[in-house]
């Protein structure tokens, strides 16, 4: 018999903490690979319409806001080098580094979404919707200027919003784990031996990043080399 | 200098977890990695791609969910099954791609769209 049937971490129904970690990660893979396929399901019919219709997607992309876009991967992308780090800090038993790592995560996610708002209302403003009345501006002079189908412009908008819409969600979803794991790490139920806890949140928050690593070209690079965008 | 917060060898009745951490070094490399290829993205779509754009950019942001999937996620010190799991996912959607792009982009060949 094992020594770790006595920990307190150990729940009951395994044999030992060996068992539960590799539980406990094969069960978040398990998740993230079915929001790999919702997620896929998205790029699939984005991919779609967008062999169809390329030059209206790469017109309405060049009026996305790349320098936002830009300040917000480096953000996410460092956000999962300290998300990472929290993990180590758990093994090695550092609850100080764990909760800086923890809280310096938050609130890069935060900030990830505040930036997301900004952007938003400077879409808002300048009427990069895609309602047929909310529709206007300078995106939708050009575009029938140019001779662009502006139906197919807002094609484009409503997959920038959906996709991005339920990017941030799984982002505030993740803000809200990681505010739970600083609570547990507050009541001191993160030792050494319970570090798989941080692992499994981590497994999510690094799947968000990596969507939004190929969220990022598709909505905003692909009109990113088109020198008739909105300039940003 | 030890920090006096950490409790290096921390065991659970013989098993090392600190032995087994990752070195803040290796994941900064991974991080500079990762940060860089999403600045050469940017850089690279921005002088303008032409009809490759698609493709390096796609290309470039694989790469980048490689690394995050196989040192971030510890990928490459997963069980066999967890490994199993992540690659059947991409399967998955490697099929869900290829039966609905044959048919949506194959229409109008039948029905002279």
């Amino acid at each position: 018999m094992s020594a770790s049937h006595h920990s307190p971490v150990l729940k009951h129904h395994f044999e030992d903490l060996g068992q539960q970690h590799a539980s406990e990660r094969l069960g978040m893979w398990m998740f993230l690979a079915t929001e790999i396929l919702f997620f896929g399901g998205l790029f699939g019919a984005y991919t779609c319409y967008r062999l169809w219709y390329p030059t209206e997607f790469e017109y309405a992309s060049s009026y996305m806001n790349v320098k936002f876009a830009t300040i917000n991967t480096v953000m996410l992308i460092t956000s999962s080098l300290t998300m990472t780090l929290a993990i180590r800090s758990a093994r090695i038993g550092d609850r100080a580094g764990l909760y800086r790592n923890l809280l310096i995560t938050f609130a890069l996610g935060t900030a990830f979404m505040v930036l997301k708002g900004f952007e938003y209302a400077h879409d808002f403003h300048e009427h990069i919707l895609p309602g047929a009345a909310s529709f206007g501006g300078q995106i939708k002079s050009n575009a029938e200027a140019q001779g662009i189908d502006t139906g197919k412009v807002r094609l484009f908008l409503c997959f920038y919003y959906i996709m991005t819409g339920i990017h941030g969600v799984h982002i505030i979803v993740g803000l809200g784990c990681i505010l739970w794991l600083v609570q547990q790490t507050y009541a001191n139920k993160i030792p050494p031996e319970n570090y798989s806890t941080v692992e499994v949140v981590s497994l999510y928050w690094h799947l968000v990043d990596a969507i939004w690593l190929f969220l990022m070209p598709l909505l905003y690079l692909a009109g990113a080399g088109l020198k008739t965008g909105g300039g940003h | 200098m030890a920090d006096p917060h950490t409790n290096h060898g921390a065991t659970d009745h013989g098993h090392d977890y600190a032995k087994e951490a990752d070195s803040p070094g290796g994941l900064f490399m991974v991080y500079v990695v990762v940060l860089g290829l999403a600045l050469a993205n940017v850089g690279l779509s921005s002088m303008g791609l032409g009809r490759y754009g698609l493709v390096v950019q796609l290309g470039i942001a694989t790469v980048q969910a490689f690394f995050v999937s196989y040192y971030f996620m510890h990928l490459r010190q997963g069980d066999k099954i967890v490994l199993l799991t992540a690659l059947a996912s991409i399967f998955w959607v490697g099929i869900l791609f290829v039966l609905f792009l044959s048919d949506y982009m194959t229409r109008h060949m039948v029905m002279g769209w």
